[in-house]
Protein backbone atom coordinates (compact mmCIF):
# COMPACT_ATOMS: atom_id res chain seq x y z
CA UNK A 1 0.00 0.00 0.00
CA UNK A 2 2.84 2.50 1.11
CA UNK A 3 4.42 1.99 -2.52
CA UNK A 4 1.27 2.65 -5.04
CA UNK A 5 0.58 5.93 -2.29
CA UNK A 6 4.39 7.00 -2.76
CA UNK A 7 3.71 6.70 -6.49
CA UNK A 8 0.65 8.33 -7.12
CA UNK A 9 0.24 11.13 -4.52
CA UNK A 10 -2.66 12.37 -6.03
CA UNK A 11 -4.94 9.71 -5.65
CA UNK A 12 -3.47 8.67 -2.19
CA UNK A 13 -4.74 12.42 -1.11
CA UNK A 14 -7.89 12.40 -3.22
CA UNK A 15 -8.49 8.94 -1.12
CA UNK A 16 -7.84 10.38 1.91
CA UNK A 17 -10.18 13.35 1.63
CA UNK A 18 -13.08 10.72 0.39
CA UNK A 19 -12.32 9.09 3.61
CA UNK A 20 -13.11 12.25 5.61
CA UNK A 21 -16.33 12.80 3.84
CA UNK A 22 -17.50 9.34 4.12
CA UNK A 23 -16.69 9.81 7.69
CA UNK A 24 -18.86 13.05 8.17
CA UNK A 25 -21.42 11.60 6.37
CA UNK A 26 -21.52 8.11 8.20
CA UNK A 27 -21.93 9.79 11.60
CA UNK A 28 -24.45 12.16 10.48
CA UNK A 29 -26.14 9.00 9.38
CA UNK A 30 -26.21 7.54 12.58
CA UNK A 31 -26.96 10.51 14.30
CA UNK A 32 -30.20 11.11 12.50
CA UNK A 33 -31.20 7.46 12.72
CA UNK A 34 -30.39 7.30 16.37
CA UNK A 35 -32.58 10.37 16.70
CA UNK A 36 -35.12 8.63 14.93
CA UNK A 37 -35.37 5.61 17.01
CA UNK A 38 -34.52 7.39 20.16
CA UNK A 39 -37.87 9.24 19.57
CA UNK A 40 -39.92 6.03 18.74
CA UNK A 41 -38.47 4.32 22.13
CA UNK A 42 -39.38 7.10 24.19
CA UNK A 43 -42.73 6.96 22.40
CA UNK A 44 -43.46 3.79 23.09
CA UNK A 45 -42.03 3.06 26.33
CA UNK A 46 -44.19 5.99 27.84
CA UNK A 47 -47.08 4.17 25.61
CA UNK A 48 -45.96 0.68 27.34
CA UNK A 49 -45.58 1.72 30.92
CA UNK A 50 -48.32 4.16 31.62
CA UNK A 51 -51.02 1.76 29.22
CA UNK A 52 -49.98 -1.70 31.03
CA UNK A 53 -50.02 -0.08 34.35
CA UNK A 54 -53.39 0.74 33.91
CA UNK A 55 -54.43 -2.23 31.83
CA UNK A 56 -57.42 -4.70 34.06
CA UNK A 57 -59.91 -7.22 33.02
CA UNK A 58 -62.46 -4.21 33.49
CA UNK A 59 -61.16 -2.68 29.87
CA UNK A 60 -62.63 -5.50 28.16
CA UNK A 61 -65.63 -6.21 30.31
CA UNK A 62 -66.86 -2.27 31.33
CA UNK A 63 -68.19 0.78 29.20
CA UNK A 64 -66.78 3.73 29.05
CA UNK A 65 -67.56 5.82 32.32
CA UNK A 66 -68.79 8.84 33.01
CA UNK A 67 -65.81 11.55 34.31
CA UNK A 68 -64.83 10.75 37.74
CA UNK A 69 -65.37 6.99 37.90
CA UNK A 70 -64.04 4.09 36.66
CA UNK A 71 -64.96 1.75 33.48
CA UNK A 72 -63.19 0.02 30.55
CA UNK A 73 -63.34 0.36 26.73
CA UNK A 74 -65.67 -2.30 25.84
CA UNK A 75 -67.54 -0.19 23.47
CA UNK A 76 -64.83 1.78 22.23
CA UNK A 77 -63.37 -1.76 21.10
CA UNK A 78 -66.32 -3.40 20.02
CA UNK A 79 -67.11 -0.01 17.31
CA UNK A 80 -63.29 -0.12 16.49
CA UNK A 81 -64.21 -3.83 15.57
CA UNK A 82 -67.25 -3.43 13.55
CA UNK A 83 -66.27 -0.20 11.74
CA UNK A 84 -62.82 -1.40 10.76
CA UNK A 85 -64.58 -4.75 9.55
CA UNK A 86 -66.89 -2.82 7.27
CA UNK A 87 -64.86 -0.42 6.53
CA UNK A 88 -62.90 -3.55 5.05
CA UNK A 89 -65.47 -5.47 3.88
CA UNK A 90 -66.83 -2.00 1.79
CA UNK A 91 -63.19 -0.84 0.40
CA UNK A 92 -61.17 -4.03 0.07
CA UNK A 93 -63.42 -5.79 -2.91
CA UNK A 94 -63.71 -2.06 -4.64
CA UNK A 95 -59.68 -1.60 -4.47
CA UNK A 96 -59.53 -5.34 -5.44
CA UNK A 97 -61.55 -5.38 -8.54
CA UNK A 98 -60.21 -1.64 -9.53
CA UNK A 99 -56.33 -2.86 -9.20
CA UNK A 100 -57.06 -5.89 -11.25
CA UNK A 101 -58.91 -3.92 -13.97
CA UNK A 102 -55.63 -1.61 -13.96
CA UNK A 103 -52.86 -4.57 -13.90
CA UNK A 104 -55.06 -7.42 -15.77
CA UNK A 105 -56.87 -5.48 -18.59
CA UNK A 106 -56.38 -1.63 -18.81
CA UNK A 107 -52.55 -2.30 -18.60
CA UNK A 108 -50.94 0.87 -20.12
CA UNK A 109 -54.14 2.18 -21.01
CA UNK A 110 -55.39 6.12 -20.58
CA UNK A 111 -57.97 4.97 -18.02
CA UNK A 112 -55.57 3.30 -15.95
CA UNK A 113 -53.35 6.10 -15.78
CA UNK A 114 -56.04 8.72 -14.61
CA UNK A 115 -57.04 6.19 -12.12
CA UNK A 116 -53.58 5.43 -10.96
CA UNK A 117 -53.45 9.48 -10.63
CA UNK A 118 -56.44 9.83 -8.84
CA UNK A 119 -55.57 6.81 -6.64
CA UNK A 120 -51.91 8.37 -5.36
CA UNK A 121 -53.87 11.55 -4.29
CA UNK A 122 -56.44 9.89 -2.61
CA UNK A 123 -53.84 7.77 -0.76
CA UNK A 124 -52.29 11.09 0.55
CA UNK A 125 -55.01 13.05 1.32
CA UNK A 126 -55.20 14.16 4.93
CA UNK A 127 -58.51 11.67 6.59
CA UNK A 128 -59.61 14.46 8.15
CA UNK A 129 -61.03 15.70 4.07
CA UNK A 130 -62.05 12.12 3.39
CA UNK A 131 -64.23 12.79 7.11
CA UNK A 132 -65.76 15.54 5.64
CA UNK A 133 -66.25 14.32 2.62
CA UNK A 134 -68.66 11.66 4.12
CA UNK A 135 -70.09 14.08 6.89
CA UNK A 136 -71.66 15.94 3.69
CA UNK A 137 -72.86 13.19 1.71
CA UNK A 138 -73.62 10.65 4.72
CA UNK A 139 -74.03 12.57 7.69
CA UNK A 140 -76.16 15.90 6.93
CA UNK A 141 -78.80 14.17 4.41
CA UNK A 142 -79.64 11.68 7.34
CA UNK A 143 -79.54 14.76 9.94
CA UNK A 144 -77.66 12.43 12.77
CA UNK A 145 -74.01 10.93 13.03
CA UNK A 146 -73.61 7.05 12.84
CA UNK A 147 -71.55 3.90 12.41
CA UNK A 148 -72.61 3.42 8.81
CA UNK A 149 -70.74 6.61 7.88
CA UNK A 150 -67.69 5.89 10.22
CA UNK A 151 -67.44 2.90 8.01
CA UNK A 152 -67.85 4.73 5.21
CA UNK A 153 -65.19 6.78 5.77
CA UNK A 154 -62.74 4.11 6.53
CA UNK A 155 -64.07 2.61 3.76
CA UNK A 156 -62.76 5.31 1.19
CA UNK A 157 -59.08 5.22 3.26
CA UNK A 158 -58.72 1.53 2.65
CA UNK A 159 -59.68 1.42 -1.40
CA UNK A 160 -56.38 3.71 -2.32
CA UNK A 161 -54.13 1.21 -0.16
CA UNK A 162 -56.16 -1.66 -1.57
CA UNK A 163 -55.99 -0.55 -5.21
CA UNK A 164 -52.11 0.62 -5.15
CA UNK A 165 -51.12 -2.81 -3.70
CA UNK A 166 -53.21 -4.91 -5.62
CA UNK A 167 -52.02 -3.21 -8.95
CA UNK A 168 -48.66 -3.67 -7.63
CA UNK A 169 -48.08 -7.58 -7.10
CA UNK A 170 -50.37 -8.25 -9.61
CA UNK A 171 -47.72 -6.32 -12.43
CA UNK A 172 -45.33 -8.41 -10.29
CA UNK A 173 -46.90 -11.59 -11.60
CA UNK A 174 -44.54 -12.90 -14.37
CA UNK A 175 -46.21 -12.32 -18.13
CA UNK A 176 -45.25 -16.04 -19.40
CA UNK A 177 -47.62 -17.60 -16.03
CA UNK A 178 -50.01 -16.02 -17.55
CA UNK A 179 -49.20 -17.04 -21.30
CA UNK A 180 -48.98 -20.44 -19.84
CA UNK A 181 -52.16 -20.29 -18.47
CA UNK A 182 -53.73 -19.01 -21.53
CA UNK A 183 -51.98 -21.77 -23.13
CA UNK A 184 -53.86 -24.40 -21.78
CA UNK A 185 -57.23 -22.34 -23.28
CA UNK A 186 -58.12 -20.45 -20.10
CA UNK A 187 -60.43 -17.72 -20.29
CA UNK A 188 -58.72 -14.34 -19.05
CA UNK A 189 -60.95 -14.09 -15.93
CA UNK A 190 -60.01 -17.53 -15.07
CA UNK A 191 -56.64 -16.73 -15.94
CA UNK A 192 -56.72 -13.80 -13.44
CA UNK A 193 -58.91 -15.80 -10.95
CA UNK A 194 -56.76 -18.87 -10.64
CA UNK A 195 -53.18 -18.17 -11.46
CA UNK A 196 -52.54 -14.54 -11.38
CA UNK A 197 -54.19 -13.81 -7.93
CA UNK A 198 -52.75 -17.63 -6.39
CA UNK A 199 -49.27 -16.10 -7.41
CA UNK A 200 -50.19 -12.67 -5.86
CA UNK A 201 -51.86 -14.28 -2.98
CA UNK A 202 -49.54 -13.21 0.30
CA UNK A 203 -48.60 -9.65 -1.52
CA UNK A 204 -52.72 -8.82 -1.88
CA UNK A 205 -53.00 -10.13 1.66
CA UNK A 206 -50.03 -8.10 3.36
CA UNK A 207 -51.69 -5.05 1.42
CA UNK A 208 -54.73 -6.07 3.08
CA UNK A 209 -53.45 -6.20 6.48
CA UNK A 210 -51.49 -2.66 5.91
CA UNK A 211 -54.92 -1.33 4.80
CA UNK A 212 -56.66 -2.61 8.08
CA UNK A 213 -53.45 -1.26 10.09
CA UNK A 214 -53.56 2.13 8.45
CA UNK A 215 -57.52 2.26 9.07
CA UNK A 216 -57.56 1.04 12.98
CA UNK A 217 -56.15 4.24 13.89
CA UNK A 218 -57.67 6.61 12.28
CA UNK A 219 -59.52 9.34 14.40
CA UNK A 220 -60.49 12.23 12.25
CA UNK A 221 -62.61 11.05 9.71
CA UNK A 222 -64.32 9.17 12.78
CA UNK A 223 -65.15 12.18 14.42
CA UNK A 224 -67.12 13.75 11.56
CA UNK A 225 -69.14 10.55 10.87
CA UNK A 226 -69.56 8.04 13.71
CA UNK A 227 -68.89 10.52 16.71
CA UNK A 228 -68.87 8.59 19.89
CA UNK A 229 -71.29 6.92 21.84
CA UNK A 230 -70.65 6.52 26.15
CA UNK A 231 -73.06 3.65 25.66
CA UNK A 232 -73.16 -0.03 24.69
CA UNK A 233 -74.55 0.06 21.00
CA UNK A 234 -74.71 -2.07 18.21
CA UNK A 235 -77.27 -0.14 15.94
CA UNK A 236 -75.31 0.79 12.60
CA UNK A 237 -77.58 3.51 12.22
CA UNK A 238 -76.76 5.33 15.75
CA UNK A 239 -73.12 6.79 16.88
CA UNK A 240 -70.77 4.53 17.93
CA UNK A 241 -68.00 4.36 19.74
CA UNK A 242 -64.04 4.13 18.78
CA UNK A 243 -61.19 3.18 20.74
CA UNK A 244 -58.98 6.56 18.78
CA UNK A 245 -61.72 8.79 19.26
CA UNK A 246 -62.70 8.03 22.82
CA UNK A 247 -58.70 8.32 23.22
CA UNK A 248 -59.01 11.57 21.55
CA UNK A 249 -61.78 12.54 24.11
CA UNK A 250 -60.41 11.08 27.13
CA UNK A 251 -56.90 12.05 26.38
CA UNK A 252 -57.91 15.64 26.44
CA UNK A 253 -59.96 15.64 29.89
CA UNK A 254 -59.05 16.59 32.98
CA UNK A 255 -60.00 13.63 34.82
CA UNK A 256 -57.31 11.19 36.25
CA UNK A 257 -59.55 7.77 35.51
CA UNK A 258 -60.30 9.46 31.66
CA UNK A 259 -56.41 9.71 30.87
CA UNK A 260 -55.43 6.09 32.43
CA UNK A 261 -58.29 4.75 29.99
CA UNK A 262 -56.59 6.55 26.96
CA UNK A 263 -53.31 4.98 27.89
CA UNK A 264 -54.92 1.54 27.62
CA UNK A 265 -56.55 2.54 24.14
CA UNK A 266 -53.48 3.27 22.80
CA UNK A 267 -52.07 0.68 23.87
CA UNK A 268 -54.27 -1.75 22.39
CA UNK A 269 -54.28 0.00 18.72
CA UNK A 270 -50.65 -0.09 18.79
CA UNK A 271 -50.19 -3.37 19.57
CA UNK A 272 -53.06 -4.28 17.11
CA UNK A 273 -51.16 -2.65 14.37
CA UNK A 274 -47.77 -4.16 15.26
CA UNK A 275 -49.77 -8.00 15.28
CA UNK A 276 -50.75 -6.81 11.69
CA UNK A 277 -47.40 -5.14 10.39
CA UNK A 278 -45.58 -8.79 11.95
CA UNK A 279 -48.28 -10.88 10.00
CA UNK A 280 -47.74 -8.17 6.65
CA UNK A 281 -44.28 -8.74 7.11
CA UNK A 282 -44.29 -12.94 7.50
CA UNK A 283 -46.31 -13.26 4.24
CA UNK A 284 -43.70 -11.21 2.25
CA UNK A 285 -41.53 -12.78 3.57
CA UNK A 286 -42.48 -15.62 2.38
CA UNK A 287 -43.53 -14.19 -0.95
CA UNK A 288 -39.82 -13.23 -1.77
CA UNK A 289 -38.80 -16.88 -0.55
CA UNK A 290 -40.96 -18.34 -3.96
CA UNK B 1 -21.18 -33.29 -44.14
CA UNK B 2 -21.56 -36.21 -45.68
CA UNK B 3 -25.24 -37.74 -47.25
CA UNK B 4 -25.08 -40.74 -45.16
CA UNK B 5 -27.45 -39.77 -42.53
CA UNK B 6 -29.95 -38.90 -44.75
CA UNK B 7 -29.86 -41.91 -46.78
CA UNK B 8 -30.59 -43.88 -43.81
CA UNK B 9 -33.97 -42.09 -43.65
CA UNK B 10 -35.31 -42.28 -46.81
CA UNK B 11 -37.59 -38.62 -47.48
CA UNK B 12 -39.94 -40.19 -49.49
CA UNK B 13 -41.21 -42.32 -46.15
CA UNK B 14 -42.19 -39.49 -44.03
CA UNK B 15 -44.50 -38.32 -47.36
CA UNK B 16 -47.41 -40.51 -46.24
CA UNK B 17 -47.98 -38.22 -43.25
CA UNK B 18 -50.78 -35.43 -44.04
CA UNK B 19 -50.25 -32.11 -43.39
CA UNK B 20 -52.10 -30.75 -39.74
CA UNK B 21 -51.44 -27.65 -40.10
CA UNK B 22 -50.76 -25.53 -43.41
CA UNK B 23 -49.19 -21.77 -43.29
CA UNK B 24 -50.47 -20.28 -46.24
CA UNK B 25 -48.67 -16.78 -47.32
CA UNK B 26 -48.93 -15.07 -43.61
CA UNK B 27 -47.38 -12.14 -42.65
CA UNK B 28 -47.27 -11.14 -39.08
CA UNK B 29 -47.09 -7.61 -37.72
CA UNK B 30 -46.26 -5.94 -34.31
CA UNK B 31 -48.16 -2.12 -35.81
CA UNK B 32 -46.19 -1.22 -38.22
CA UNK B 33 -43.09 -3.69 -38.22
CA UNK B 34 -44.00 -6.48 -40.43
CA UNK B 35 -42.44 -9.86 -38.95
CA UNK B 36 -43.11 -12.15 -40.96
CA UNK B 37 -42.94 -11.98 -44.62
CA UNK B 38 -45.56 -14.51 -46.71
CA UNK B 39 -44.19 -17.59 -44.62
CA UNK B 40 -45.93 -21.08 -46.25
CA UNK B 41 -44.75 -24.22 -44.64
CA UNK B 42 -46.16 -27.30 -43.70
CA UNK B 43 -46.72 -28.97 -40.17
CA UNK B 44 -47.14 -33.27 -40.85
CA UNK B 45 -49.03 -35.37 -38.31
CA UNK B 46 -46.89 -37.28 -35.88
CA UNK B 47 -43.51 -35.66 -36.79
CA UNK B 48 -41.54 -32.92 -35.70
CA UNK B 49 -40.73 -29.94 -37.44
CA UNK B 50 -37.55 -27.68 -36.22
CA UNK B 51 -37.52 -23.93 -36.75
CA UNK B 52 -34.29 -22.39 -36.81
CA UNK B 53 -32.54 -19.14 -37.33
CA UNK B 54 -31.22 -16.54 -35.45
CA UNK B 55 -32.54 -13.98 -32.79
CA UNK B 56 -35.17 -12.19 -33.80
CA UNK B 57 -35.88 -13.83 -37.48
CA UNK B 58 -39.48 -14.40 -36.81
CA UNK B 59 -39.26 -18.16 -35.57
CA UNK B 60 -40.55 -17.81 -31.94
CA UNK B 61 -43.42 -15.07 -33.95
CA UNK B 62 -44.98 -17.72 -36.30
CA UNK B 63 -45.10 -20.02 -33.21
CA UNK B 64 -47.02 -17.47 -31.63
CA UNK B 65 -49.54 -17.53 -34.27
CA UNK B 66 -50.26 -21.35 -34.34
CA UNK B 67 -52.14 -21.35 -30.96
CA UNK B 68 -52.74 -17.11 -31.46
CA UNK B 69 -51.14 -16.59 -28.39
CA UNK B 70 -50.51 -12.93 -30.10
CA UNK B 71 -54.10 -12.24 -29.55
CA UNK B 72 -52.94 -11.58 -25.87
CA UNK B 73 -51.47 -8.33 -26.41
CA UNK B 74 -53.36 -5.19 -28.93
CA UNK B 75 -51.38 -4.16 -32.36
CA UNK B 76 -50.24 -7.67 -32.90
CA UNK B 77 -51.98 -8.72 -35.46
CA UNK B 78 -51.67 -11.56 -38.54
CA UNK B 79 -53.20 -12.22 -41.80
CA UNK B 80 -52.77 -14.99 -44.24
CA UNK B 81 -54.31 -18.24 -43.60
CA UNK B 82 -52.82 -20.97 -41.09
CA UNK B 83 -54.89 -24.36 -41.52
CA UNK B 84 -55.53 -26.49 -38.87
CA UNK B 85 -57.13 -29.84 -40.30
CA UNK B 86 -58.22 -27.34 -43.29
CA UNK B 87 -59.99 -25.41 -40.53
CA UNK B 88 -58.31 -21.42 -40.65
CA UNK B 89 -57.39 -20.13 -37.27
CA UNK B 90 -56.80 -16.84 -38.17
CA UNK B 91 -60.78 -16.64 -38.89
CA UNK B 92 -61.73 -13.83 -36.21
CA UNK B 93 -64.98 -16.08 -35.42
CA UNK B 94 -62.89 -18.96 -34.15
CA UNK B 95 -63.08 -20.16 -30.41
CA UNK B 96 -59.40 -19.19 -28.91
CA UNK B 97 -59.69 -21.25 -25.90
CA UNK B 98 -60.84 -24.25 -27.94
CA UNK B 99 -58.33 -23.73 -30.20
CA UNK B 100 -55.58 -23.47 -27.14
CA UNK B 101 -57.04 -26.64 -26.35
CA UNK B 102 -55.87 -28.52 -29.17
CA UNK B 103 -52.53 -26.78 -29.84
CA UNK B 104 -50.80 -27.08 -27.18
CA UNK B 105 -47.73 -24.74 -25.99
CA UNK B 106 -44.61 -25.12 -23.72
CA UNK B 107 -42.21 -22.09 -23.20
CA UNK B 108 -38.55 -21.23 -22.83
CA UNK B 109 -38.61 -20.89 -19.18
CA UNK B 110 -40.49 -23.54 -16.90
CA UNK B 111 -44.13 -22.37 -15.86
CA UNK B 112 -45.37 -24.33 -12.89
CA UNK B 113 -48.52 -22.92 -11.64
CA UNK B 114 -48.38 -21.90 -7.91
CA UNK B 115 -49.99 -24.73 -6.99
CA UNK B 116 -49.19 -28.30 -6.11
CA UNK B 117 -47.82 -30.68 -8.77
CA UNK B 118 -51.45 -33.22 -8.87
CA UNK B 119 -53.51 -29.77 -9.60
CA UNK B 120 -50.74 -28.23 -12.16
CA UNK B 121 -51.92 -30.82 -14.20
CA UNK B 122 -55.41 -31.30 -13.12
CA UNK B 123 -56.30 -28.13 -13.23
CA UNK B 124 -56.20 -27.85 -16.69
CA UNK B 125 -57.85 -31.04 -17.43
CA UNK B 126 -60.81 -29.88 -15.43
CA UNK B 127 -61.64 -27.20 -18.07
CA UNK B 128 -62.74 -29.47 -20.22
CA UNK B 129 -63.67 -32.68 -18.35
CA UNK B 130 -65.53 -33.69 -15.53
CA UNK B 131 -63.78 -36.60 -13.66
CA UNK B 132 -64.17 -38.66 -10.74
CA UNK B 133 -61.55 -38.87 -8.22
CA UNK B 134 -60.11 -42.15 -9.06
CA UNK B 135 -60.24 -40.96 -13.65
CA UNK B 136 -58.41 -38.36 -12.28
CA UNK B 137 -55.58 -39.54 -10.35
CA UNK B 138 -55.51 -42.11 -13.25
CA UNK B 139 -55.31 -39.12 -15.75
CA UNK B 140 -52.53 -37.01 -13.50
CA UNK B 141 -50.56 -39.95 -13.14
CA UNK B 142 -50.84 -40.34 -17.10
CA UNK B 143 -49.97 -37.30 -18.10
CA UNK B 144 -46.99 -37.11 -15.68
CA UNK B 145 -45.47 -40.50 -17.21
CA UNK B 146 -46.22 -39.27 -20.53
CA UNK B 147 -44.24 -36.66 -19.62
CA UNK B 148 -40.88 -39.23 -17.69
CA UNK B 149 -41.31 -37.29 -14.78
CA UNK B 150 -43.55 -40.10 -12.73
CA UNK B 151 -40.79 -41.70 -10.46
CA UNK B 152 -39.50 -38.65 -9.50
CA UNK B 153 -42.70 -36.76 -8.01
CA UNK B 154 -45.05 -40.23 -7.15
CA UNK B 155 -44.10 -39.91 -3.51
CA UNK B 156 -44.78 -36.13 -3.26
CA UNK B 157 -47.80 -35.22 -5.94
CA UNK B 158 -48.99 -32.43 -3.34
CA UNK B 159 -45.74 -30.61 -3.08
CA UNK B 160 -45.34 -27.42 -4.70
CA UNK B 161 -45.03 -27.53 -8.47
CA UNK B 162 -41.94 -24.62 -7.57
CA UNK B 163 -40.53 -27.13 -5.65
CA UNK B 164 -39.17 -28.80 -8.32
CA UNK B 165 -35.56 -28.25 -9.95
CA UNK B 166 -35.63 -26.19 -13.96
CA UNK B 167 -35.72 -29.77 -15.60
CA UNK B 168 -38.14 -31.29 -13.95
CA UNK B 169 -40.32 -28.07 -13.60
CA UNK B 170 -40.31 -28.07 -17.51
CA UNK B 171 -41.54 -31.98 -17.76
CA UNK B 172 -44.00 -30.87 -15.42
CA UNK B 173 -45.36 -28.13 -18.11
CA UNK B 174 -44.86 -30.91 -20.67
CA UNK B 175 -47.56 -33.23 -19.24
CA UNK B 176 -49.60 -30.61 -18.14
CA UNK B 177 -49.80 -29.76 -21.56
CA UNK B 178 -50.06 -33.59 -22.32
CA UNK B 179 -53.28 -33.81 -19.69
CA UNK B 180 -55.46 -31.85 -21.68
CA UNK B 181 -54.91 -33.85 -24.90
CA UNK B 182 -54.42 -31.84 -27.42
CA UNK B 183 -53.18 -32.57 -31.14
CA UNK B 184 -50.53 -30.43 -32.01
CA UNK B 185 -47.25 -29.65 -29.12
CA UNK B 186 -45.86 -26.19 -30.22
CA UNK B 187 -41.83 -26.07 -28.06
CA UNK B 188 -40.27 -22.81 -27.78
CA UNK B 189 -37.18 -23.19 -27.09
CA UNK B 190 -38.08 -25.78 -24.36
CA UNK B 191 -34.56 -26.43 -22.97
CA UNK B 192 -32.58 -22.88 -23.52
CA UNK B 193 -33.29 -22.86 -19.10
CA UNK B 194 -31.82 -26.50 -19.13
CA UNK B 195 -28.83 -28.18 -18.12
CA UNK B 196 -27.68 -30.93 -20.50
CA UNK B 197 -29.10 -33.67 -18.55
CA UNK B 198 -32.26 -32.14 -17.99
CA UNK B 199 -31.85 -31.26 -21.93
CA UNK B 200 -31.25 -34.89 -22.86
CA UNK B 201 -34.50 -36.14 -21.03
CA UNK B 202 -36.65 -32.93 -22.76
CA UNK B 203 -35.58 -33.78 -26.23
CA UNK B 204 -36.03 -38.26 -25.70
CA UNK B 205 -39.40 -36.99 -24.45
CA UNK B 206 -40.17 -34.83 -27.54
CA UNK B 207 -39.31 -37.67 -29.83
CA UNK B 208 -41.65 -40.35 -28.20
CA UNK B 209 -44.17 -37.25 -27.91
CA UNK B 210 -43.82 -37.25 -31.62
CA UNK B 211 -45.93 -41.23 -31.92
CA UNK B 212 -49.23 -39.42 -30.35
CA UNK B 213 -48.64 -35.72 -31.26
CA UNK B 214 -47.94 -33.10 -34.09
CA UNK B 215 -44.75 -31.36 -32.87
CA UNK B 216 -43.23 -27.59 -33.28
CA UNK B 217 -39.95 -26.82 -31.98
CA UNK B 218 -38.07 -23.31 -32.11
CA UNK B 219 -34.34 -23.77 -31.40
CA UNK B 220 -31.28 -21.92 -31.30
CA UNK B 221 -29.59 -25.17 -30.85
CA UNK B 222 -28.54 -26.48 -33.96
CA UNK B 223 -27.78 -29.94 -33.04
CA UNK B 224 -31.09 -30.71 -31.32
CA UNK B 225 -33.11 -29.29 -34.67
CA UNK B 226 -30.97 -32.54 -35.79
CA UNK B 227 -31.96 -34.64 -32.67
CA UNK B 228 -35.32 -34.28 -32.61
CA UNK B 229 -36.87 -33.45 -36.16
CA UNK B 230 -37.56 -34.56 -38.87
CA UNK B 231 -38.30 -31.64 -40.65
CA UNK B 232 -36.13 -28.19 -40.60
CA UNK B 233 -37.22 -24.43 -41.83
CA UNK B 234 -34.91 -22.06 -42.08
CA UNK B 235 -36.36 -18.50 -40.88
CA UNK B 236 -33.93 -15.58 -41.72
CA UNK B 237 -35.42 -11.67 -41.45
CA UNK B 238 -38.94 -12.85 -41.44
CA UNK B 239 -38.93 -15.07 -44.12
CA UNK B 240 -38.67 -18.55 -44.46
CA UNK B 241 -35.58 -19.35 -46.21
CA UNK B 242 -35.60 -22.78 -46.85
CA UNK B 243 -37.50 -25.90 -45.50
CA UNK B 244 -37.06 -29.87 -45.91
CA UNK B 245 -36.05 -32.99 -44.85
CA UNK B 246 -33.77 -32.00 -41.77
CA UNK B 247 -31.10 -34.49 -43.06
CA UNK B 248 -30.85 -32.57 -46.04
CA UNK B 249 -31.09 -29.09 -44.66
CA UNK B 250 -28.43 -29.37 -42.52
CA UNK B 251 -26.28 -31.87 -45.38
CA UNK B 252 -27.40 -30.23 -48.60
CA UNK B 253 -28.70 -27.27 -48.04
CA UNK B 254 -30.13 -25.58 -51.28
CA UNK B 255 -29.70 -22.13 -49.96
CA UNK B 256 -27.04 -20.12 -49.46
CA UNK B 257 -28.14 -18.49 -46.48
CA UNK B 258 -28.77 -21.72 -45.02
CA UNK B 259 -25.34 -22.92 -45.72
CA UNK B 260 -23.95 -19.82 -43.83
CA UNK B 261 -26.13 -20.32 -40.90
CA UNK B 262 -25.51 -23.83 -40.38
CA UNK B 263 -21.91 -23.43 -40.73
CA UNK B 264 -21.60 -20.82 -38.43
CA UNK B 265 -20.92 -18.04 -40.78
CA UNK B 266 -23.29 -15.71 -39.55
CA UNK B 267 -26.48 -15.78 -36.80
Amino acid sequence: MAAVQSSRPLAARLQATRKTRSGIIMVLCIVAAALGLIALALILGALLWSGFSSLSPAVFTQMTPPPGSSGGLLNAIFGSLVMTSFGVLLGAPLGLFAGTYMAEYGHGSKLTLVVRFINDILLSAPSIVIGLFVYEIAVVPLGHFSALAGSLALALLVVPVVVRTTEDMLNLVPGPLREAASALGLPRWLVIRFVAYKAARAGLITGLLLAVARVSGETAPLLFTALNNQFWSTDLNKPMASLPVVIFQFAMSPYKEWQQLAWVGALLITLAVLALSITARILGAQRTSQ
Amino acid sequence: MTNVVSSQQAPASLEKFPEKMTVRNLDFFYGDNRALKSVNVPLYANLATAFIGPSGCGKSTLLRVFNRMYDLYPGQRAAGEVLLDGENILDPGLDVNGLRARVGMVFQKPTPFPMSIYENIAFGVRLYEKLGKAEMDERVEKALRGAAIWGEVKDKLQASGLSLSGGQQQRLCIARTVAIQPEVILFDEPCSALDPISTAKVEELIDELRNEYTIAIVTHNMQQAVRVSQYTAFMYLGELVEFGDTDKVFTAPTERRTQDYITGRFG
